[in-house]
C-alpha cells in the first residue's frame, strides 16, 4: 500500500453561474463548493455531513468528474484529473464509482437486473458475454442476491434489495473508490441497518475506500473513520468520529450534534435549539460563513475568514475560537 | 382519569386497487387524552399514516373505512359526511404533513390562506382575522410577521413553510394537532427549532397531539406515549420511557437494535431486522411480524396473538406473552411465568 492519499483535493472551486432578472441579464453566482481542502486515505471511510445546500453532493459529483471543477485540483492516486481531457479520464473514472439515494429513479425500469449489472462492464469493455454472465452471477451473491433475481426488473424488488442492485453496479468494475451518497436515507430504519452491515463488509472484504455522504449523523459516526462537516460549500471542521463527537471544536458542529434527536427519553435536552437558517449560497458572510448563526461571533469573525487549522492529531477546524468552544463542550460533558 | 377526547376502536381500511386490495390497516385501536402526545412510530406501510388519514377522511378515492369507529368528544367521526368533517378539519383538528410546500397554494400570499382558513371557520371582520393571522405568525415565531403575511410561499424556506403551516393549523385553537412525519423534510437543525415549537405550542394551548413518524428518536424526544405499528396493526403500546426502557415485542426491540447508539462510542455491528414488510394484499394469517421475527413458534404464523397487557398501560401483541410461551431475555423473562 502506498502513502499517496487515493484523493487529494488542493483548494477546489464549484461556482454555478446562474441568470435570473428578465431575460436573464442578471447573472448571479451559487458558491457550492468554495474552496475544499480534502484527503480520503486508502481503505478509510470518510463521512461528509452537512444540511442542505451545504455542497456535499457537488463536492461528490465533481470529484467524479460529472461537473467540470471551476478551479483548484484533483488528484487521484496522486495524478490530478481536474482539467484532465475525457480520453484520459476514462481509467480513473473506472476507478470512482457512485451509488445514489434513490435506488427507485437510478436503476432503468426497462432493464433487467442481468443487464443493468452487466452494463459497467460492457461500457468498459471486460470480457465477453459469457465471462460476464459468470461475473454478474458472482456479484449478485456478494450483494446477497439469488441467480434467479438476474432475469427479473427492478420494480419487483424492494427498496433494500434495489439498493443491492445499485451497489452490485458499483462494484462491478473493481473501484478504489466508492461514493455514496444518502444511500439509505430512502430505506426503512429495519432495512437501512442491513445495508449499512452489507457496506461494512464488501469494504472488508474488497478494500473499497468510501466516501460517505449523508445527513443522518448517527449513521455516520457509525460507518466513518473520519468525519467532514460541510457549512456553505467549505468544509469547516475534520476530525477522526470519536474526536469530533466528543470534542466538537466547530460551533456548528457542536449544535448540529445538540440537534440529533436521540432514541432516549432519559436524554431529552433543553438547551435551545440554534437560531436561524442556512444563508443562500449566493450571498455567502463576509469573515466566518457560520458568523450570522454563531453564539460566539465576534467582530473578527465578521471581517478575518478562520482557516482550517489543525487543533490537534488529525483534528481541524476553522473557528477562530475553537480551543475556547471545545473547551466549553468538555466542561459541560 | 379525564374521559378520552379521541377513542378509535377496530379501525380497518382498505384501498381496492386493480391489483386486489391492500389491507392498508387491520384493526387499529387506541385511545387519545386531552393535552397529550401520542407518537405513532411504523415504517412505510405500516398503516400509521393512513390510520389519521382515515380519522380526517381524507383517504384517497380509492380508499375505504371498512370497519371500527373513532369517537371524538363523543361523535363518531367516522360516520361524519363531508361537510360535517370538513367543519371539523382546521377547527377543532388541525393538520400539518411532511411537505408544506404541496399543503400550500402557490399562487396565493401565505397571508390569505391564513386568513381564508380563519373566515373559513370564525365569524369575524377581515380585519379581525388579519390580526390574527399577523398573532400566530408571531406565535410560531415567524419574523417581521406583518411583513411576511404578503409574502408568497416560495419565498419561504423549508422550515418557515413548515411553520406557516403550523400556523394555519393552529388558527381554531383545535384540540387535536394530527402531525404526519412534521420535521421529515427538513434539515436536522431546523427539525430541532420546529419539534421544540410544537411542544412549546402543545402544553402552552394544551392541545392533544397525534405524531407520527419513523424516526425513533423524535419520539424519544416529544411523545407522551408511543403506538408502534407494523402490518397495519399496533404491535405495542406504552409510555415512552417504557417502551425504550422495556421494549416488550420482537419488532419493537428490533427496531431499537437497527439504529446505532450515538453515545456508544464503541463500534458495535448494527442488528438488522431480516428480511422485509410484508405485501399488504396478502397479509400472514397470524403475526405480520412472524416471518422475520427470530423468536417465532409454530403458532405464530397462523393465529394472531391477542394484546397482552404486560404492565398497565403497556400492551404488546405477541404469543411470546402467553403464560406458557418459553422465556426469551429481555421480551418476557420477568414476567410471570
Amino acid at each position: 500500500m502506498s502513502d499517496t492519499p487515493l484523493i487529494e483535493l488542493r483548494n477546489l472551486v464549484k461556482h454555478f453561474t446562474l441568470s435570473n432578472g428578465l431575460f436573464g441579464r442578471n447573472k448571479v453566482v451559487l458558491k457550492a463548493v468554495d474552496g475544499v481542502d480534502l484527503l480520503i486515505r486508502r481503505g478509510e471511510t470518510l463521512g461528509l455531513v452537512g444540511e442542505s445546500g451545504c455542497g456535499k453532493s457537488t463536492l461528490a459529483r465533481t470529484l467524479i468528474r460529472l461537473f467540470q471543477p471551476t478551479s483548484g485540483q484533483m488528484l487521484f492516486d496522486g495524478v490530478d484529473i481536474a482539467e484532465m481531457g475525457e480520453h484520459a479520464l476514462a481509467p480513473y473514472r473506472r476507478r470512482m464509482q457512485m451509488i445514489f439515494q434513490d435506488p427507485y429513479a437510478s436503476l432503468n425500469g426497462r432493464m433487467t437486473v442481468r443487464a443493468l449489472i452487466a452494463e459497467p462492464l460492457e461500457i468498459a469493455g471486460i470480457g465477453d458475454e459469457a465471462s460476464r454472465r459468470v461475473r454478474v452471477d458472482q456479484l449478485l451473491d456478494t450483494v446477497g442476491l439469488n441467480p434467479d433475481h438476474a432475469t427479473r426488473f427492478p420494480h419487483e424488488f424492494s427498496g433494500g434489495q434495489r439498493q443491492r442492485i445499485g451497489i452490485a453496479r458499483a462494484i462491478a468494475l473493481n473501484p478504489d473508490l466508492v461514493i455514496c451518497d444518502e444511500p439509505i436515507s430512502a430505506l426503512d430504519v429495519s432495512i437501512q441497518a442491513q445495508v449499512v452491515n452489507m457496506l461494512e463488509d464488501l469494504q472488508a472484504e474488497l478494500g473499497l475506500t468510501y466516501l460517505f455522504i449523508t445527513h443522518d449523523l448517527s449513521m455516520v459516526r457509525h460507518i466513518s473513520n473520519r468525519i467532514g462537516v460541510m457549512y456553505l460549500g467549505k468544509i469547516v471542521e475534520i476530525a477522526p468520529n470519536d474526536a469530533l463527537y466528543k470534542a466538537p471544536a466547530h460551533p456548528y458542529t457542536q449544535a448540529l450534534l445538540a440537534s440529533i434527536p436521540v432514541a432516549d427519553p432519559e436524554a431529552r435536552r433543553d438547551s435551545a435549539p440554534m437560531r436561524g437558517e442556512v444563508p443562500t449560497p449566493i450571498d455567502i458572510p463576509s469573515g466566518c460563513r457560520f458568523r450570522t448563526r454563531c453564539p460566539f461571533a465576534t467582530d473578527l469573525c465578521a471581517s478575518v475568514e478562520p482557516p482550517l487549522r489543525e487543533l490537534d492529531g488529525g483534528h481541524f477546524a476553522a473557528c477562530h475560537y475553537a480551543e475556547k468552544v471545545m473547551g466549553r463542550q468538555m466542561e459541560a460533558a | 382519569m379525564t374521559a378520552p377526547l379521541l377513542s378509535v376502536s377496530d379501525l380497518r381500511t382498505s384501498f381496492f386497487t386493480s391489483r386486489g386490495e391492500v389491507q392498508a390497516v387491520r384493526g387499529v385501536s387506541f385511545e387519545l387524552r386531552p393535552g397529550e402526545i401520542l407518537g405513532i412510530v411504523g415504517e412505510s406501510g405500516s398503516g400509521k399514516s393512513i390510520t389519521c388519514m382515515s380519522l380526517l377522511g381524507l383517504l384517497k378515492s380509492n380508499g375505504r373505512v371498512i370497519g371500527g369507529s373513532a369517537l371524538f368528544e363523543g361523535q363518531d367521526l367516522l360516520t361524519l359526511d363531508d361537510r360535517d368533517l370538513r367543519r371539523l378539519r382546521g377547527d377543532e383538528i388541525g393538520m400539518i404533513f411532511q411537505d408544506p410546500m404541496t399543503s400550500l397554494n402557490p399562487t396565493l400570499t401565505v397571508g390569505e390562506q391564513v386568513i381564508e382558513t380563519i373566515l373559513r371557520h370564525r365569524r369575524i371582520s377581515r380585519a379581525a382575522a388579519r390580526q390574527r393571522a399577523i398573532e400566530l405568525f408571531e406565535l410560531v415565531r415567524i419574523p417581521s410577521a406583518a411583513k411576511r403575511l404578503r409574502s408568497y410561499p416560495h419565498e419561504f424556506s423549508g422550515g418557515m413553510r413548515q411553520r406557516v403551516m403550523i400556523a394555519i393549523a393552529l388558527s381554531c385553537d383545535p384540540k387535536l394537532l394530527i402531525a404526519d412525519e412534521p420535521t421529515t423534510a427538513l434539515d436536522v437543525t431546523i427539525q430541532r427549532q420546529v419539534l421544540a415549537l410544537l411542544k412549546e405550542l402543545q402544553s402552552r394551548l394544551g392541545m392533544a397531539v397525534i405524531l407520527i413518524t419513523h424516526d425513533l428518536g423524535v419520539i424519544a424526544e416529544t411523545a407522551d406515549r408511543v403506538l408502534v405499528m407494523y402490518g397495519g396493526m399496533v404491535m405495542e403500546e406504552a409510555p415512552v420511557r417504557r417502551i425504550f426502557a422495556r421494549p416488550s415485542h420482537p419488532y419493537t426491540r428490533g427496531l431499537l437494535a437497527s439504529i446505532p447508539d450515538l453515545r456508544d462510542g464503541a463500534h458495535q455491528r448494527l442488528t438488522p431486522i431480516p428480511g422485509s414488510p410484508p405485501d399488504m394484499r396478502h397479509p400472514p394469517a397470524g403475526c405480520p411480524f412472524a416471518p422475520r421475527c427470530t423468536h417465532a413458534m409454530a403458532q405464530c404464523a397462523n393465529v394472531l396473538p391477542p394484546v397482552y397487557d404486560v404492565e398497565p398501560g403497556h400492551g404488546s401483541r405477541c404469543w411470546l406473552h402467553h403464560p406458557e410461551a418459553p422465556r426469551v431475555e429481555g421480551v418476557n423473562d420477568r414476567e410471570l411465568a
